[in-house]
């Protein structure tokens, strides 16, 4: 990983940027949380950028951010990464679905600086030398997508889905992918897609 | 194969993968909102608070001292537009009302200001800080409330023009051995794609590009064009992929020419990304429905009677309205019928087409009224189908071109195991579990509009095709693929295709389930034209090129099939032939009854849609049934619905892969329409509460279970070359009906309201 840390950064405190936003959106939930830092040092405009040094897909990408960028916008709009999806901004829809450190989460809702040091995996990181990962093929194999928009989420997901040990039956698979939304009502398909997947996943 | 693939019967082509799969599954491939822009200004949409009133003043000073904010851009301020006219009477907008024109307000969550910024997150706080001073007017939000109007829709909506009716209804109804009457109960919905409404406006010089989910690029790059007073041929709409439409992308909305207008101001690039919220509001919607239906019947089941009046909330300035009853007053035999729908006028956003847009209220009321009355006759509901069943539409009288409504009953039912059904309602249960068995017809018109393609063969087969269709999960592509592929005998692998692209050949917008009968039709066309060349190049006298009219097809309707005679073209030898290394064609086709302007309306992106009833001598549908088992714990009283069949027949299945998915996503579309969909209105403020995919409740995949899909084999040839109905609309009308059938059976109770929640279930 990369020298930079939060902590290390020149001019940035993770402190006084959380009681910067809680003071500006967040106010009567946080309102105890900002009068505990009212020793720190007065919160810095959180529009002035901020370096970051994101790992995506096995590459370090340094970055000069807005310090409320979330991972969504910072892979779309300042990595040119655009297969994870906007669908809600609100954790609602999973079309942002990427793996952090393997775990499977809403990119919309998780902050850039909050995953300096933690390793990204994007649906752009899934296939080798045009070699499809299983899980994409087993989504065409069993046509488990139609207009494709939240499938990066899903395929992401699906993943994770897998190596937690939860695609052991169809009602399982259902009950653990139901935070991905697919509009197009493909949910019979990827349950398929999951299944088909899953024992090549397993083997490694 | 896998279920995703069903084996091909006859009259469908090959389940081939999608010709997109590849790029959709690497995240490789582009929607709207995935296009680059050079050094973009972000926009972010401020909207009202209140639902009707004015703007007295902003405050912009906190937002503006926002660190990186460019401009705020209010009614004050902002780029004169031109007016367009609805969509539905001949212009290309979804709504007429314009925000950001002057200080008034005509609905919750309408555009009173845009700022721009250097980033979307310095743009979303400058937004928050906008301060607004209304004026507010007490709103009418819906069917009741106080000062709405209502009148007739027939005089107000162009594409409404009668209220079908035949025979004398009051008599036959007075002296019917059977009757019924019921009311039925539809809320307002919304699409909600799972690709924002995102717009991206770039000027280079005089000419922008806009980067917009959009169901008709043509109908778009016109519109802004119009609104913006400069001309079209300036106005380039892309987006090759669209995550999703269902009606919502179909018209223009006000956010396109206004990010236009603010981004040639400034000169630089302007991505604007509403929010989840936001959509409920800057676009269209599905309106509540209300509905009366009056059913006389003879103690055999033979109906003699039948009215069917609806009513359907609107804007106040805009008379949209879907009425539907132009479906159900067709779908029996029955010698006389009445009907009326009226347009409601409230303080809201203009609603619009929403996949199957009249079938979908309008089927629900008349398809649970054909079980009320079952039960009243003491009838299985499909006999009662089957004895009201017709091969000719009641109304005028014309003849169905293809109807095979009870074919799809016998063969769903027998899949389903409808024969296993108990008649009598509470009389099955498993355990804690109440269970009911409900079915429902369903029918979606045939339709198809005017369309260009530009194809190009190269001498080693490889093909190219060029049409300004949309991709919006539908398969287009696919289809597209296959269909020139087949025509011209050439390697589906060696075929690329073009589409969501203003600058190709015109296509109608995808809309009304005509995409693929009238880009399909278009295709086949203009591959004929080339074979036609080559033919000619290879057979130049008088008897072979007459040989190749015959086979290839002169006219402008090409046959349906390629003649069986036909031998295959050495393409090779025929390019030698004709001395030429590529042979590209363009070609303009228009289906039988389009009027004498489809051509010029088409390339000024008006889609001049024929088919349904509307055709001179005949009608044409496409039919299907469907049967639901429902279960309803008789303590909790949730409700799941474990098993969806559908049967479904639609002329020549082009892909039995694509097919079978939109035919899935509908059954379940319907699911969900009967038990989960609804947007709630606060009745004081005429505003939307649920605006966000929490509240807004669609499937997951943990609500759907065993869906089951069965494609009946029907050649239609008295639709368009293609030989297609289209059933992008098909599968997700009835499905509510037939939810709620199935919820009688269960509990004996008859509900009328959608959607039908745990709560309202009595038993």
């Amino acid at each position: 990983m990369s020298e930079n840390s939060s902590s290390r950064r020149s001019g940035f405190d993770r402190r006084a940027f959380v009681a910067g936003v809680a003071g500006s959106a967040l106010v009567p939930l946080t309102a105890r949380a900002v009068a505990q830092d009212a020793k720190a040092p007065a919160a810095q405009d959180p529009a002035l950028p901020v370096d970051v040094t994101l790992r995506v897909n096995g590459k370090d990408k340094r970055l000069q951010l807005d310090a409320r960028t979330t991972v969504l916008d910072a892979l779309r709009e300042h990595l040119k990464l655009t297969g994870s999806k906007k669908g809600c901004d609100h954790g609602q829809c999973g079309a942002c679905t990427v793996l952090i450190d393997d775990r499977r989460v809403v990119s919309c809702l998780t902050l850039a600086l909050a995953a300096e040091g933690q390793e990204i995996t994007t649906i752009e990181g899934l296939a080798t030398n045009d070699r499809l990962h299983p899980m994409q093929q087993a989504f065409i194999d069993n046509d488990a997508f139609q207009c494709g928009y939240c499938t990066p989420g899903q395929i992401m997901s699906a993943l994770a889905c897998v190596k937690e040990g939860h695609a052991g039956s169809d009602a399982d698979i259902r009950e653990y992918m139901s935070g991905n939304i697919c509009r197009c009502a493909a949910y019979p398909n990827i349950v398929a897609a999951v299944k088909q997947a899953a024992p090549e996943i397993m083997k490694g | 194969m896998t279920a995703a693939a069903p084996e091909p019967k006859a009259n469908m082509g090959q389940p081939v993968p999608r010709y997109d799969a590849a790029s959709k599954v690497t995240g490789r491939a582009t929607y709207a909102s995935d296009m680059p822009l050079d050094n973009p200004a972000h926009a972010f949409l401020v909207t009202s608070a209140i639902a009707k009133g004015r703007v007295d003043s902003f405050d912009l000073d906190d937002a503006r001292a926002v660190r990186g904010v460019i401009d705020i851009v209010t009614h004050e301020n902002a780029p004169k537009l031109k007016e367009s006219k609805l969509f539905s009477n001949g212009g290309y907008a979804g709504t007429t009302i314009q925000p950001l024109k002057s200080a008034d307000i005509a609905h919750d969550g309408q555009i009173i200001a845009v700022v721009i910024a250097e980033s979307y997150e310095a743009a979303r706080e400058a937004a928050n800080r906008v301060k607004v001073s209304y004026t507010a007017v007490a709103p009418s939000a819906s069917f009741g409330s106080p000062g709405t109007t209502t009148a007739a829709a027939k005089g107000q909506n162009a594409q409404f023009k009668e209220d079908p009716q035949v025979g004398d209804f009051a008599r036959a109804f007075d002296e019917a051995e059977v009757k019924l009457t019921a009311s039925y109960d539809t809320p307002p919905q919304h699409h909600n794609p799972m690709e924002l409404f995102t717009t991206s406006c770039a000027w280079m010089g005089d000419n922008l590009v806009i980067y917009e989910g959009s169901q008709y690029v043509y109908g778009l790059k016109n519109g802004v064009a119009e609104q913006l007073g400069i001309d079209a041929d300036k106005v380039r709409v892309v987006n090759p992929y669209v995550g999703g439409g269902f009606g919502s992308r179909g018209s223009m909305t006000p956010r396109t020419a206004i990010i236009a207008g603010i981004a040639k101001r400034l000169n630089r690039p302007i991505k604007l990304v509403p929010t989840r919220d936001q959509g409920f509001t800057i676009t269209t919607h599905r309106a509540e429905t209300r509905h009366e239906i009056r059913l006389g019947a003879s103690r055999d089941g033979k109906l003699v009677a039948l009215r069917h009046e609806g009513a359907e909330v609107s804007s106040r300035p805009d008379a949209y309205c879907v009425g539907g009853t132009k479906t159900t007053t067709r779908l029996y035999a029955c010698p006389n019928v009445a009907s009326l729908v009226s347009i409601v006028r409230a303080d809201r956003n203009t609603p619009g087409f929403m996949r199957s847009p009249p079938e979908v209220p309008y089927l629900f009321a008349l398809e649970s009224a054909m079980d009320e009355l079952a039960v009243k006759l003491n009838m299985d509901p499909v006999e009662l189908r089957r004895i009201n069943d017709t091969t000719v539409e009641p109304i005028g009288g014309k003849p169905y071109t293809s109807r095979s409504l009870m074919a799809c009953f016998d063969e769903a039912a027998k899949a389903f195991g409808w024969s296993q059904r108990s008649p009598q309602p509470k009389s099955m249960s498993d355990g804690d579990w109440l269970i009911g068995y409900g079915c429902a017809a369903t029918c979606y018109p045939t339709q198809m509009a005017p369309s260009a393609a530009r194809v190009r063969l190269q001498r080693d087969g490889r093909t190219r095709v060029e049409i300004a269709g949309h991709e919006i999960g539908t398969g287009a592509y696919t289809v597209i693929a296959q269909t020139a592929a087949e025509r011209l005998g050439v390697p589906l692998d060696k075929v690329a295709v073009f589409l969501g692209d203003s600058e190709l050949p015109p296509a109608p917008v995808a809309g009304g389930s005509n995409s693929t009968a009238s880009t399909c039709s278009a295709v086949m066309m203009v591959c004929d034209q080339i074979r036609q060349r080559l033919f000619k190049a290879v057979m130049p006298s008088d008897s072979l090129t007459d040989k190749a009219k015959e086979t290839v097809g002169l006219s402008q309707a090409p046959s349906t099939q390629a003649a069986k005679s036909d031998r295959p073209l050495d393409i090779e030898k025929a390019f030698d032939a004709l001395g030429a290394g590529v042979v590209e064609e363009y070609g303009e086709w228009k289906p039988e009854g389009a009027p004498l302007d489809s051509f010029k309306a088409m390339h000024s992106g008006h889609a001049r849609i024929v088919g349904g009833h509307a055709m001179k001598d005949k009608i044409a549908y496409a039919f299907g049934a469907e049967f639901v088992e429902v279960r309803i714990n008789r303590f909790t009283h949730e409700i799941r619905c474990p098993r969806l069949v559908g049967a479904f027949a639609a002329g020549r299945i082009m892909n039995p892969r694509t097919a079978r998915s939109q035919l899935m996503g509908g059954l379940i579309w319907g699911m969900s329409s009967a038990l989960l969909e609804a947007t709630e209105i606060d009745q004081r403020n005429a505003r939307y509460v649920n605006d966000n995919l929490a509240d807004y409740l669609v499937p997951v995949n943990a609500d759907v279970a065993g869906v089951e899909v069965i494609l009946l084999s029907e050649q239609d040839d008295h639709i368009n070359p293609a030989g297609a109905k289209g059933l992008g609309e098909l599968a997700n009308v009835g499905t509510n009906a037939a939810i709620c059938n199935a919820i009688y059976h269960a509990t004996g109770q008859r509900i009328r309201k959608l959607p039908v929640r745990l709560e309202n279930i009595e038993a």
